[in-house]
Parts: C-alpha cells; structure tokens; sequence
C-alpha cells in the first residue's frame, strides 16, 4: 500500500473510533477509546511525515502522543474517580440515527473539499474529506449528548479533526504555531474538566438539563 | 525601540499574572501586594499602549519579534481600547473586588485568582491585536476564553457556573470553526506565496492576497464569521453572551463586553483584508448586513423586555455589534469609519454602565429592575453617571454613539439602502425607549428600605467620571490624532478593496 493510501484508510479508522467514543455508555471506557483513537492519529501523523518527507510532523506525532494518547484520557480517567462513572443519560439520537448522520456528514464534507485544488492535499482528499467530517461528528456529540464530561470528549473529537486537518494541509507551518494549539487544547480540557467536576460538586448532577436557570 | 514597547506590553501584565497567583495568602499585607501590583500592570499596559499607538501614528505600523507581532493603525485602535478599559476597569476592580471581600461574596485566595486571571485575560487580549502570525492569532482568541472563564464563574454559584460553562463550550466550539479558517487560509497562502514558510504572516498573505483562491477563501470566510462571529457575540451565535456577562463581576462584564468582543471584531476584519482582494468586498458584506440586522432586531425585542439591569445590558452589547457589522456591511470609507468609531464608542459607553450596574449591586444588592428605585436619592453620582451612560446608549446627543449611530445611516443612505436603514432607525427608537424606562424606573421613586443613602467610595466612581468625559469629549469633537488613526485604520480595510495592499505601508 502506498503512503498516502494508508494515510487515508488510517483516517477512516478515525471515523469508527469516534462513534464508539460518543456510543460508550460508560465515561471512563469512552476516555480509553478516545486514547485509542488518538493513538491511531498519531499513526496517521506518522504515515503522512513519511509519505510527504515532512519532518515536521514527527515532532506533532510526538507531541499528539504526549497530550492526546496519555494526558486528555488520564485527565478525564483521574477527574471520573472524584465525581464518580454514572451510568450517562443516553443522547438524543440512537445509535443507527448517529451512523446515518455521520454517514450524511461524510458525504457533505467530500462534497465541500472535493472542489479545493491545493497541491498539498492532493491524493489525501478522502483524508481531508474525513478530517472535517470528523471535526462535525464532534460538533454533533457536543449537541446531542447531555453529559458534561461526555460534551469534552466531544470537543476533543472536533480537536482530533481539525489536528488532523492541520497536519494535511499545513504541516510546513513553524513548530511554535503547533506547539501554540496544542497546549491550548489541553488547557482547554483541563480548564473544561475542573469547571465540570466543580458542577458537579455543587449541583451533585453531570446532566446539561440541571444547567437551565438562565434564560431570556 | 518603539517594538521593543510592544514586547514590554505583552510582558507587563504576563508578569503581573504569574506574580498575583504566586501570592495567595490572606493577610492585609498579600492583598495590599496584589492590589498594587495589578494597579502597577494596568497603568503600565495603559502607557505603553498610549506609547504604541503614537509610534504607529509617526512612524507607521510595527513589526516585532521576527514580524511575529505587528501593529498598524487598524490594531492600534484595539490597542487603545484595550489600554484603556483595561486600565479603568482594572482601578474599578479594586474598588470593587475590596467590597465583595467585605461582604464575603469572595475570599482573599479567590481575590488573587482574580487578579491573576484579569491581568491573564488583558495579556490575551492584547495578543489578539497584536498577533501577525494568523495561527497564534487563533490561538490567542482560544486563550481568552480559557483566561476569561475562571473570571465568569468566580462567585462559584449555580448560576455563575452555569453562565461559565456555557462561555466555555458555545466558544471553545465556535472558535473551532475559525481554526478551519484560519487553517484553510494558511494552505492557500503557502500553496501560491513565493515564501511559502511566511505564509502564516498576515502582511505577507495581504501581499499576495490577490492570488489566492476564491473558492477556498469563500469557505474561509464563512468559517472565519461563524468561529469569530460566536466570539464577538453576533446573533444566532450570542447565547453564551448575556449569561456570561450578566453572571461576572461587573468589572470583568465590563471588559467582555467593551474589550472583548471588539478583539473578535477585529479578528474578522483582519479577514476581510485577506479574502476581499480574491472574492471582492460584495460577499463580505452581504453577509455583516445579515448577521449585523439580525443582531440589532433580535437585541432590540431582548432589550425592550429585560428585567434584569446586567442582561439588558449583555443584549445592548449584541445590538451594538450588530451596528458595527452594518457599518462594515453598508461598506465605503464612511461605513468603516462608522463602524470603527462605533467600536471605540461602545467600549467607553458598555464599560461605564456596566461598572454603574456594579455599583448599583454594592449598593441594592440586586439586578433587578423592579428592585432598583430611588436611585438619584440613594447614589446621586452613581445615579448622574448611569443616566449619562444610558442615554448614550440610546443614542441620544451629544454623547459619543450618536455621532457614530448618525455616520451609519450616512453610510446607509450613501449606499442606497435607504429601507434598510428606516427598519434600523425605528429599532434604534426602541432602544432608546427601553433606556428611558429604565432609567425613569431606577432613578426616581423610592428605595427600597433595607437600601442604605450614601455613594459608593471614590475608586467606584472616578474611573465612570474619567469614562463619562471622554464620551461627551468624543462626542463634541473628534481629537486630531483619533481621526487620524480612525482614517489611517480605514485605509487598511479599504486598500483591499481597491487593490493596492496597504500592509507595507
């Protein structure tokens, strides 16, 4: 398989990693899973630096492997043993709802990027085409689950989609530039989980539908 | 030299932050410590902005730190507000945070947090403004909400936490979208730039901006509105706004509302500068007349029927926005004129009555409008202050939104939408109306009896008098060097209309 075939199979693993990320009914199994799929972005940073000679990258695979792979999953792992695993309400859509959505957001993404000619993501289109549907599918989890901590893991999902988007389309830019995101996604889980677990503590529920007083 | 400011600007108040979370014991001793040093930090970031935007009016835009920074007349206007606010907002804090120490709404770990996550939050802000590279750009905006958010939630109430993790995620998420944007414009660049290692410098996209391509830069765009346009508070993308601003103290209402979202404003017209020259000005503006009449009916029905002082507020703010992006849809120079003095006015105008509400919560305890009588008897300076700053918000002469307000329907009727801009003068009647009322509601009748008569102390009231002087004087007459940098800034955004890049003047 060449490179670039295997960056763009790589990245549809992404996409099945991600709607068992938003389907696990228990946080902490979901925080792993969402280990695992930033281990396979990490693989994909890996595949891309090779195909496209872009040292770069291997430094962001590193980095990814750093505040992805370890730090978000052990941040969410450490914060569920202080407020406790509950069992999480279950979303607003069912799981074969969710597959056909992300099926629908899929399309609409190749449909958007297909017309881009850019020499750096040539070839890597279907990539591209799954690293924003990826971003969506986060955007999606955000919406329709009711779970605080459930609703970061969503963000994380937008974050892994528009890392990857990144990588794909930018990954010549300065190290400082990446090194700039990425510890302002990590900050941003961290400052999320504490403001979470702090909800927790005083509203004693994780459910978005206790945060209704303010309105109009 | 003059870069070297633009360094020590970003350094003053990073430093003050590090050292006001270093400290947090109580004691009179600390919090005198950290009083002074956050006191120290505004006063230099309001020099040295003063500093800086002098330097861009002699000698033109500057660059720093191998052109990583860059400040030409349109972020020097931001500069300017920041410094500004920051420095009058930041003397109120004190005033401000010492009450509620007092009253025990806060304790002295929590008051250094605050003082460590304001003067945060001002670094963050300052390097929106003063970001060339357009990915730490973005990650400068990403870092306001992440320095701001501790801020709204402060008093650790349900509701507070409630507003906190709204901001957080409906930002967080929306300033996503500009990533995409901003990602999008990055591989454009570096696909037809000569240097495509400086394709993440905005002086240097401009240069070439002609080339890039329209398709791309249009999903840029739309991207960039939506990402930024969330942050600057823009209707349907405004719901965390009346939450967070009405549920922070009022100093750091303050600072959202008149600082904040204008860097997000700003964000965008960095934008128009870069896609206008590939797509032309017609889709921009389309757009800002949308978003920014959309805004201003929805705030003004939200305005009309508020009870609570601090949301009536929060909606002014959207309404505002979305008079400045009408100015920056009507287009031509007096529609970006209109729209830039508008952004300076607002600011001077949200701050003060956001720190008069914070004055009115010292003293009745209570946002609520049914609840806020006798004002005049009670507080008459606090009282004078806030009828000063809602008739300005009205729109009424000869306060500075007036001159702004009537150079927008100039712009309006110069661009031939003459219906359009009926439609906003009648909601800007209703605005005005709802500021009557609650000015007719608050300032007269009588105080409730638990409401003790007797002004707030002098650091509440003198920042609001500084504010109040410099509207009416924005107001009478525009000062030779604010017109200047207002031409000057104008010029940056409309040089990419005409092609000729503006960016290495």
């Amino acid at each position: 398989m060449s490179g670039i075939a295997l960056v763009n199979s790589l990245a549809g693993l992404l996409i099945v990693t991600s709607l068992l990320v938003v389907e696990t009914r228990k946080l902490r199994w979901s925080a792993l899973v969402y280990g695992l799929q930033s281990l396979v972005l990490v693989l994909v940073f890996l595949a891309l630096a090779a195909a496209m000679q872009a040292s770069r990258l291997y430094i962001w695979a590193a980095l990814a492997f750093v505040t992805k792979v370890v730090l978000v999953p052990l941040i969410l792992y450490r914060a569920l043993g202080q407020v406790g695993d509950l069992e999480t309400p279950s979303g607003l859509l069912s799981p074969t709802a969710a597959l056909i959505v992300a099926a629908a957001i899929l399309g609409v993404s190749y449909a958007v990027v297909a017309p881009f000619e850019l020499k750096v993501v040539a070839g890597l289109k279907p990539a591209l085409a799954i690293s924003v549907a990826h971003f969506f599918l986060g955007l999606l989890c955000i919406l329709t689950q009711r779970n605080l901590l459930k609703q970061v893991l969503g963000y994380c999902l937008m974050e892994n989609g528009s890392h990857l988007t990144l990588a794909l389309m930018a990954h010549n830019a300065p190290e400082l530039v990446e090194i700039g995101i990425a510890t302002d996604a990590i900050f941003a889980v961290i400052i999320m989980v504490a403001m979470g677990t702090q909800i927790q503590r005083t509203l004693k529920t994780l459910d978005t539908n206790a945060l209704r007083a303010l309105k109009g | 030299m003059s870069a070297n400011w633009l360094i020590w600007l970003l350094a003053a108040p990073l430093v003050a932050a590090l050292g006001a979370f270093a400290v947090r014991r109580p004691g009179v001793l600390p919090r005198r410590l950290v009083e002074g040093l956050h006191l120290a930090s505004v006063s230099v970031v309001l020099g040295l902005a003063l500093l800086v935007v002098a330097a861009v009016l002699r000698e033109g835009p500057l660059l720093a730190l191998d052109d990583w920074l860059y400040v030409d007349a349109l972020a020097a206007i931001f500069v300017l507000i920041i410094g500004v606010i920051g420095f009058l907002a930041g003397v109120y804090s004190v005033g401000y945070l010492r009450h509620d120490l007092e009253t025990g709404a806060l304790d002295a770990r929590r008051l250094s947090v605050y003082y460590g996550f304001f003067n945060l939050f001002l670094f963050t802000m300052l390097l929106v403004v003063t970001s060339n590279n357009i990915v730490m750009l973005w990650v400068a905006v990403e870092a306001t909400t992440l320095g701001s958010a501790f801020l709204v939630g402060l008093y650790g109430q349900k509701s507070s936490l409630e507003a906190a993790w709204k901001y957080v995620i409906i930002c967080t998420v929306g300033v996503a979208f500009g990533l995409y944007g901003t990602v999008l414009v990055y591989a454009d660049a570096a696909n037809v730039l000569q240097h495509p290692e400086r394709a993440s410098l905005w002086t240097e996209i401009v240069r070439g901006a002609a080339a890039l391509d329209p398709t791309i830069m249009k999903v840029a765009f739309v991207f960039v509105l939506v990402g930024f346009g969330t942050k600057a508070g823009l209707f349907p993308l405004h719901a965390w706004l009346p939450d967070a601003h009405s549920e922070a103290p009022s100093p750091v209402s303050a600072l959202l509302s008149a600082v904040l979202l204008k860097c997000a404003v700003f964000v965008i017209l960095r934008y128009v500068v870069i896609v206008t020259p590939a797509i032309g000005p017609a889709f921009p503006q389309t757009l800002f007349l949308v978003f920014g009449g959309l805004s201003l009916a929805a705030a003004a029905f939200f305005i009309f029927v508020q009870r609570d002082l601090k949301r009536l507020l929060a909606y002014s703010s959207v309404e505002n926005i979305g008079l400045i992006a009408l100015g920056l849809g009507l287009g031509g120079p007096a529609g970006i004129l209109a729209a830039l003095l508008h952004t300076m006015n607002h600011s001077l105008a949200k701050a003060l009555m956001f720190c008069a509400s914070g004055n009115i919560l010292i003293k009745y305890g209570s946002r609520d409008l049914e609840a806020v009588r006798g004002l005049l008897r009670v507080a008459p300076v606090t009282g004078l202050l806030l009828l000063c700053g809602a008739l300005a918000l009205g729109g009424a002469p000869p306060f500075n939104l007036f001159v702004s307000e009537f150079w927008t329907v100039v712009a309006g009727v110069r661009a031939g939408q003459t219906a359009l801009i009926v439609v906003c003068l009648l909601l800007l009647t209703v605005v005005l109306t709802a500021f009557v009322k609650l000015v007719g509601g608050a300032l007269f009748g009588a105080a409730p009896n638990h409401v003790r008569r007797g002004d707030v102390g002098l650091l509440n009231l003198l920042p609001l008098a500084v504010l109040v002087v410099l509207m009416l004087g924005l107001g009478l007459h525009l000062p030779a060097p604010i017109a200047q940098l207002l031409d000057q800034a104008a010029g940056v955004v409309l040089s990419s209309q005409s092609g000729t890049g503006m960016a290495g003047r």
